[in-house]
């Protein structure tokens, strides 16, 4: 297997993959920062649902972006790298603006008029005072959009141009599932996994030593012709760039080469297009399979939150490590796993739950945790004090909280096995494909219909996938949760 | 020494509605005028309005007979210090004094030269290496001092500085401001709700 690291093709990809990565974080950092700036420094109407709709693009399955921007662009910007990195940028404008915007919040903006009446003009301000109290949050986001990108699969499979936009990704995908060359998808995976690792080194390294600030300011109301120009046009931008491809989709899913149609939704139950499957049985397949996660996720989530509740915060960080191994590699980790003896649960149509389980536990530990550890622990020993078994006093203090963390958690990790689409391709039956996996094979396949189905699928995926947030969002803002 | 002098006529301070009645003072080369009122009176407001944060609602404020309505904060030449010191946790010690030097365009040695000098001149020579964030309250308090002086400020504004401070620390920084005004000569404006920093300090008190 150590000879595969001499192959040359294998670090070419790698240093494309690369470079496409640089480029994407460089462009969501320039759209997302004055987003940042404007969404958590400036108090106006509208802001929340702004700030709502820009994480819209984080949470839509990959393919359907993809498909979102095929859509959009037709043949002005072919497939290939410029169209790959401005869907990057698309998907982690949210990761961006959260994450910057949050200690952008907690910035005394008295800083910035100290240096103002120190001489130095906006300009000046921004470069040397604004930015470096943001670097922390800069450096984080950069790391994170640089790991979604350089292992993204979904966008360079319908987007890319097959040389030029190469990942590891598709390299262990195809590795796997076309070319059954096990040991070029070891190498694959690991020369990955030592790049994400050396992103997370290498970002703890830059990121600076100093005290956080955790006092979020109270925002600032927009006063003066210059901000309100900024924060209109801002918004205004952020607006058009998140629902031009969602409009372009749904558009695409109404409309022929004749104009208005509604004949793409009404043929979806004709299972006349059985070359690729039906879309129905899809539907219905990955409904199950994100139930399946759902249950499967909260459970050992769920375990794994109450046991480390009470721990340090290392602990914790050792329940999110699968975070950072992609989807592909966890699959074929499942795949490998299990396939043997008693163990072979490969007709079973389990593996991709479990393995979507595995990459939605970790977010379900992330969410829970800091919940339960917002709990009054003394509400436990007040109902042992009045005579409760242990067992009920843990639910009489905790219980309402853990129900509803279990629930928005559940609703969270069937999200992500809706859109999951790495390790479903790997692992889904060539007869049985889930909603992600059809869609990129109804883009590979040319005609006006195959192409009007993957965007009538890519609403349906955006309505359900909306909704189930909508409900954890619901359910995450309700009075017992905080 | 400087021999500005800031006059301020007719000037109505506040957000949308006005604070206080038009005012009308003007502060000459070593005076300290201190404005004393209690919280919510627009003492802040009147230090920001005069910096240039926000628009005054009329009137005008006159450098050395230069109005200085439209010229941004960075180019009025006043300075600020805010109750809190606000030094630049990712710059050391020298840079935050340098800052301003740096701002007009001076090179960094000469920038960090004139800045030593005035960390010495606040007694932190010593502690050039410590970050920001490890200093104590009097010390992040003449740092932010020297920051605002090694601007050479036409006018100087003090908007409750040193009051999160101990009173026996407080009291030593406001002597040692007083020190600097007349002998540099810089017109300054310290608002403060306590009157007895009107009798350390002041060569004319505007009470609210």
């Amino acid at each position: 297997m150590l000879g595969e690291f001499t192959n040359s093709t294998l670090w070419q990809i790698a240093l494309l993959a690369f470079g496409q990565a640089f480029l994407s974080v460089g462009l969501s950092l320039l759209i997302g920062i004055p987003i940042a700036r404007v969404l958590f420094t400036y108090h106006f109407r509208g802001r929340g649902f702004i700030l709502a709709l820009v994480t819209v693009p984080f949470v839509l399955p990959t393919v359907v972006v993809a498909l979102g921007f095929r859509s959009l662009f037709g043949d002005a910007i072919p497939n290939g790298l410029l169209l790959v990195v401005l869907a990057h940028a698309y998907i982690n404008i949210a990761v961006v603006v959260r994450l910057v915007g949050a200690q952008w919040a907690t910035l005394d903006p008295r800083m910035e008029v100290t240096a103002a009446t120190l001489g130095a003009n906006p300009f000046r301000v921004f470069t040397t005072i604004t930015l470096p109290s943001l670097r922390n949050s800069i450096v984080l986001a950069a790391s994170v959009v640089f790991i979604f990108s350089f292992s993204s699969l979904g966008i360079v499979v319908v987007l890319g141009d097959g040389s030029s936009t190469r990942t590891l990704e598709q390299v262990l995908l195809r590795s796997t599932s076309v070319l059954l060359d096990f040991p070029a998808a070891f190498a694959a995976a690991i020369l990955q996994l030592v790049v994400v690792s050396l992103v997370f080194v290498i970002s703890a390294q830059l990121s600076r030593d100093e005290p956080r600030a955790t006092v979020v300011l109270e925002r600032k109301q927009i006063s003066g012709r210059k901000p309100i120009i900024f924060v209109t046009l801002t918004c205004l931008v952020a607006v058009i760039v998140v629902l031009s491809p969602i409009a372009s989709i749904l558009w695409s899913s109404i409309s022929s080469s004749g104009g208005f149609t509604l004949q793409w939704w009404s043929d979806l139950a004709n299972t006349s297009n059985i070359r690729i499957g039906s879309p129905i049985d899809a539907l219905v397949r990955s409904l199950g399979l994100a139930l399946g996660t759902a249950v499967i996720s909260a459970i050992l989530g769920g375990a794994i939150a109450i046991a480390v509740m009470s721990k340090k915060g290392f602990v914790v960080t050792l329940a999110l490590i699968p975070l950072g191994i992609s989807a592909v590699t966890l699959g074929l980790g499942i795949l490998l796993a299990f396939s043997r003896g008693s163990l072979d649960l490969r007709g079973t149509g389990a593996l991709i739950p479990i393995t979507h389980a595995l990459i939605a536990v970790p977010i379900v530990v992330a969410v829970a945790t800091p919940s339960l550890r917002n709990v009054d622990p003394r509400r436990y020993f007040v109902a042992l004090s009045l005579g409760a078994a242990p067992m009920r006093a843990w639910w009489t203090a905790f219980g309402t909280v853990f129900g509803g963390v279990m629930l928005a958690a559940g609703g969270l990790a069937a999200a992500v096995s809706l859109g999951e689409f790495g390790a479903a391709t790997l692992l889904s039956r060539t007869d049985a494909p889930t909603v992600p996996v059809q869609i990129a094979r109804l883009l590979g396949k040319p005609g006006e219909s195959e192409f009007a189905t993957a965007a009538v699928l890519s609403v349906i995926l955006i309505i359900i996938s909306m909704t189930l947030l909508l409900i954890v969002d619901r359910i995450a803002s309700r009075k017992v949760f905080t | 020494m400087t021999h500005s002098i800031l006059q301020v006529n007719d000037l109505m301070i506040g957000y949308e509605k006005a604070l206080t009645p038009a005012l009308n003072f003007s502060v000459g080369p070593g005076e300290i005028l201190v404005v004393v009122g209690d919280s919510g009176c627009g003492k802040s407001t009147l230090l920001s309005t005069l910096a240039g944060v926000n628009p005054p609602l009329g009137g005008e404020i006159l450098l050395d007979g230069k109005n200085l309505s439209g010229v941004p904060i960075h180019k009025r030449k006043i300075g600020l210090v805010f109750q809190e010191p606000l030094l630049f946790p990712h710059l050391s010690l020298i840079d935050n004094i340098g800052y301003a030097l740096r701002a007009g365009g001076e090179s960094r040695n000469a920038a960090r030269t004139r800045a030593t000098e005035l960390l010495d001149w606040v007694g932190l020579s010593e502690l050039a290496g410590q970050k920001t964030w490890q200093l104590s309250g009097g010390q992040a308090g003449r740092v932010a001092l020297a920051r605002a002086i090694a601007a050479q400020p036409a006018v100087l504004l003090l908007d409750e500085p040193y009051s999160a401070l101990d009173p026996e620390t407080r009291l030593r920084l406001l002597a040692d401001v007083k020190n600097l005004v007349t002998n540099e000569g810089i017109p300054t404006i310290h608002v403060t709700h306590d009157r007895s920093e009107a009798d350390l300090l002041a060569t004319r008190t505007l009470t609210w």
